[in-house]
Parts: structure tokens; C-alpha cells; sequence
């Protein structure tokens, strides 16, 4: 499957939840499948926090590494693109085409860096509103994402309860837990004493390379569970032959997995887009300034797939439990799954095949339902 | 799915309306509720433990959700629902009565199905030694042995009151002595006003 990047550019401004405003923007995006007569097969897929629009496919035939999520976006894949016209865009803030502190700001001819204004997960989806509307898609069939990209789901359906007829909401959150926002403090703290930083204002000098690293590596060891951690690395030795090397040097397979992981991942993503969707993450809870987290669902009549995975220390299965009571007390229609994964975080994108078997009987109820009205 | 022939859920078909909210705790892979949605045309949800029979559920277009009914009903709000059932599962719980003073807040009406332990052969059998339930040896969950008066001393306690009895034995509906005669045991009750 070749596809291609697209941009989508809004000459107007949005006025964010913080009351800032922001425009105009460029939001970046890809489709996969074909739109049919009554617009009616149009599926979102929400990224998160290190994505971007490419979830699926290969920019040329001979590009080593397809999307972010192939396992599950394709042709009989759980988004089956043979059915369904998918859409995947780079959340604003982000740095995979769409605004973000990256971007040049047409106000002063210079990145935005720590002047971008601040953004929410609901900013994003007033954004992915904008490109709905470029689309001419009257109503998403469902809304879909792991992790950040299911705060979005989450947000859509509160947002804009008339354009989405379900949501897939996947190792997720209704709002951040305390332990995840300390999760989220500790990276950019690392990114904050980076010299190279320098108060976000480095584009066109040396980035915070060691700073964004050492950001990553807390993030893998968020997404990994105690167990997987086991299964995969063990104590292993790099240099298993010789024993001990006592020194610094990475003797642990695991370390030199998390140093791997944490430099390459510098190569391909902005620091100040790290630190901006981090905090967007920490801002969100549907329940905010209401008196219960109920009360946010209470216009709210899209059905909803959402699933937990055992190991996921990140959104663990009890949030998606208190974001499963609070959609029940309005009466809307849940399906939740636990997943039995080792995984930790990571299962959402791993544990395909069991997701698959869900999002397609998921997706036929929902379809079956809209057709009976 | 098959359509076997399971008195004890046409029973409870019989007492379900036309229509009717319902909520089946411990709901399976969903054999009762797809029996009540195409007989009764309700409006259907369930609640399940294991991972498999959710997708079975799923699979067969119903709304369930994954998870452990002795945690309690706290998801749902009082009088959501006409009927909240609770069919064969009693007698494995761990503390059956604060779940039915649960089922009585969330559903105008339970319904509660167990094995009746007085049934004559049961008793037969302790009689010979040989207890009620699972043997020891077969790796089958424990299971509470529930007689018709422990069920009416249960109603006394979470003040609600017997609306509706079926008590079958094999194929056939029992009319007397129950407590002696029926082998399953199918109730519907209310809470006292």
C-alpha cells in the first residue's frame, strides 16, 4: 500500500481552550481506502503522543519501515481498508507536518518554539474538525486511538456528540492519573536541563539531543511492563562471554535497549513537541470544572468499544473501568474488554490480532445500527 | 447458536416482557439474552468475567462489558433497568447478599435461578455420603448449596418479596413440594415497598 503525506492549510484562526489563538494552520494527514456514496464509512484514527499521520503503508516501494500501526490498518486488517475510508492526521502541536513549535510563525518569520501557545487535547480535536469538514465527512462511522489518541476519541464524542456514531478507545484515560503526570514531569525535566534547550529557542543550532533521549527512555520504560521487561531482556549481558565488564559502559541488554530507543528516537522528533503534547496529556479530564466525570458524557450518544490490557501500568485497567462507569450511568452503549497481555502499554499496538477480532464485530454493530436509524 | 431446548431459560423468558430493560449478570457467551432479544425484543446488556465469553458476546452483536459482578452494580444508576438476572451463578459467589440488595437498586425486578440442593436427589446423595456439588477431584469451581427456604431466609433478609416461582425438574415443570420435587429453582422478586 503506497500512500502519500497530504497537507490540509486553514487560513483562519481557532481559539484554543486556553483562549489563545492560533492560525493560520497546517494540519497533515493520509487516507487509506475509498469514501463511499453516503459518506458513511469514514473512519478516524487518533495518534499518540510519538505518532504522526502515517499509520499505515509505504511512502514508496522501497521505503524500509511502513507506518506506525500496519499491523492494524490495511487490507482485512482490524481497519480494513477494503471497507472503510481510514484517517489518520498529525495532531497540532506535533511535529509530523502539522503546526507545532517547529513551525514558522508567519508573524515573525521564525519557529514558534516556547511562544507557540499551549495545547489541549480538545485543540486537537477541533483541528481534526477543520480537516473533517475540508474531507466533507458529515459524521466519523468511529473515532479510534490508543493512548493520547484515545483521549482524543474520548474527546471527539464529547466535542462534537452529532458527528461521531462510536468511538474505539484503547489503553486510555478519561483524564490523567497523579502517577502519570509525574510519568510525564520527569521527561521533560530531563528535556529542561539539557543546555541545548535553551528555553525552546534552538532551531537552527544544536537540538536537546541528551535532554529528548533521556525523555524517551523513561516513556519505554512506561510502555513495558515489569514482566515484558523480564521476557525480553532479562539481566542479559551485552557481552555475555566475558561477565562483568565493572564500569559505566551499557552492560544490560535492557540498557543498551533503552539507549537504542531514547537516541533514535531524537533523530526523528522535536523536543519543545515532546514537551507540548506531554502537557496537553496532563491538562486533559473530561471531568474538569464538572461535578462528576458522568456528567461529561451526558450529550453523549456514540457506542463505545473500549479496552484495558492487564500489564499497562500507564492507563491501567482500572481507568478504563472508572471511564466504563462513567459512560454506563448515562446509559450509553459500552463494550469493555480486558485484555490478558504482558505487554504493559505497548499491547495496544502489539496485541493485534485480538483487537482485530473486536474492532470488526464492533464495527458491524455500529454500521447495522446506523442503517436501522 | 443452536437452539437446545434449556427450560430454565425459557423460564425466564416467560417472565420477561416484551421490550424490557434487562441486565444478566454472569451473562456467558450470551445464550439468555439472545434468547430474550429474539423472543422479547429487549434491550440487552450483560456482564461477564472471562475474556473469551466477552468475545463470544461481541461477536454475536451484543453490548457487554469485561468484568467482576461481586465488585458491585455501582455502574449503573438505581431502577435502570426492568430485570437484572442472575441466572446459575448464585451459588458460586462469594457474598451473594450484598450483589442481590444490588440487582433489587439497579432493576425494579431480579431474577435469581439456582440448583435447588433440597431436590430429593441431591439429598440422596449427601445421604450416602457423597455430598453436594463438585467432588473435590474435579477441579470445578466450589459451589454454595442453596435450598428453597435458604432462599426465602435470603429475601427476609435484603427485604424483598417472591413475585414469580418456576421450579423445573429434567424437561418438566414442578407443581408440588418443590423443596423435595424441583431439581432448578427460578424466581423473580422485588423489594418490599
Amino acid at each position: 500500500m503506497i500512500v502519500q503525506t497530504q497537507y490540509f492549510h486553514y487560513d483562519g484562526e481557532i481559539t484554543l481552550q486556553s483562549g489563545a489563538k492560533l492560525g493560520p494552520l497546517t494540519i497533515a494527514y493520509e487516507t487509506y481506502g475509498r469514501l463511499n456514496e453516503d459518506r458513511s464509512n469514514a473512519i478516524l484514527i487518533c495518534h499518540a503522543w510519538s505518532g504522526d499521520a502515517h499509520v499505515a503503508g509505504r511512502h514508496s516501494p522501497d521505503d524500509p519501515k511502513p507506518g506506525w500501526w500496519d499491523d492494524a490498518v490495511g487490507p482485512g486488517k482490524a481497519f480494513d481498508t477494503d471497507q472503510y475510508f481510514i484517517v489518520c492526521s498529525n495532531v497540532i502541536g506535533g511535529c509530523g507536518g502539522s503546526t507545532g513549535p517547529s513551525s514558522i510563525n508567519p508573524r515573525t518569520g521564525k519557529p514558534y518554539g516556547l511562544s507557540f501557545p499551549m495545547i489541549t487535547i480538545a485543540d486537537m480535536v477541533e483541528a481534526q474538525r477543520l480537516l473533517t469538514d475540508h474531507l466533507g465527512i458529515p459524521s466519523w462511522l468511529s473515532v479510534a486511538g490508543g493512548s493520547m489518541g484515545g483521549m482524543q476519541a474520548l474527546q471527539w464524542t464529547v466535542s462534537y456528540p452529532e458527528r461521531v456514531r462510536s468511538a474505539i478507545v484503547l489503553a486510555s484515560t478519561a483524564r490523567l492519573s497523579p502517577q502519570t503526570i509525574a510519568l510525564n514531569e520527569v521527561p521533560r525535566q530531563a528535556i529542561y536541563a539539557d543546555p541545548n534547550w535553551n528555553h525552546g529557542d534552538y532551531y537552527g543550532k544544536t537540538p536537546p539531543v541528551a535532554g529528548l533521549a533521556v525523555a524517551r527512555m523513561i516513556g519505554h520504560i512506561t510502555f513495558l511492563s515489569d514482566q515484558s521487561m523480564r521476557e525480553k531482556f532479562g539481566r542479559r549481558l551485552r557481552n555475555g562471554k566475558n561477565g562483568y565488564g565493572y564500569s559505566f559502559e551499557p552492560e544490560f541488554e535492557v540498557e543498551s535497549y533503552l539507549n537504542y530507543r531514547g537516541h533514535s528516537f531524537t533523530k526523528r522528533f522535536d523536543a519543545n513537541s515532546f514537551l507540548y503534547l506531554s502537557r496537553a496529556m496532563d491538562y486533559f479530564d473530561l471531568s474538569y470544572g464538572l461535578p462528576s466525570l458522568a456528567h461529561a458524557f451526558r450529550h453523549v450518544t456514540a457506542k463505545f468499544l473500549v479496552v484495558s490490557y492487564t500489564s499497562d501500568w500507564l492507563y491501567p485497567p482500572w481507568q478504563s473501568k472508572e471511564l466504563v462507569r462513567a459512560l454506563l450511568q448515562n446509559d450509553i452503549d459500552v463494550t469493555y474488554v480486558e485484555i490478558e497481555s504482558n505487554y504493559g502499554h505497548d499491547a495496544f499496538l502489539l496485541e493485534v490480532d485480538r483487537l482485530a477480532e473486536l474492532t470488526r464485530d464492533f464495527l458491524k454493530r455500529v454500521e447495522s445500527a446506523s442503517v436501522s436509524g | 447458536m443452536e437452539a437446545i431446548y434449556r427450560p430454565d431459560l425459557e423460564a425466564i423468558v416467560e417472565l420477561v416482557h416484551d421490550g424490557a430493560r434487562v441486565l444478566d449478570l454472569g451473562c456467558g457467551d450470551g445464550e439468555l439474552l439472545l434468547r430474550l432479544i429474539a423472543s422479547r425484543h429487549i434491550y440487552a446488556r450483560g456482564v461477564e468475567i472471562s475474556e473469551s465469553a466477552v468475545r463470544t458476546c461481541i461477536s454475536n452483536g451484543l453490548s457487554v462489558r469485561q468484568g467482576n459482578i461481586e465488585e458491585g452494580l455501582l455502574d449503573y444508576p438505581d431502577q435502570a433497568f426492568d430485570f437484572v438476572i442472575l441466572s446459575e451463578t448464585i451459588a458460586f459467589l462469594n457474598r451473594p447478599v450484598p450483589l442481590v440488595c444490588e440487582m433489587l437498586r439497579v432493576g425494579r425486578r431480579a431474577i435469581i435461578t439456582f440448583k435447588n440442593a433440597g431436590f430429593w436427589r441431591y439429598r440422596w446423595r449427601m445421604l450416602i455420603g457423597r455430598g453436594f456439588g463438585p467432588t473435590l477431584d474435579s477441579n470445578e469451581p466450589r459451589e454454595r448449596a442453596i435450598t428453597l427456604n435458604d432462599f426465602y431466609a435470603l429475601c427476609k433478609k435484603v427485604k424483598a418479596k417472591v413475585t414469580q416461582s418456576i421450579f423445573l425438574v429434567d424437561q418438566r415443570r414442578v407443581l408440588y413440594w418443590p423443596e423435595l420435587l424441583a431439581e432448578k429453582a427460578v424466581f423473580e422478586i422485588t423489594k418490599l415497598p
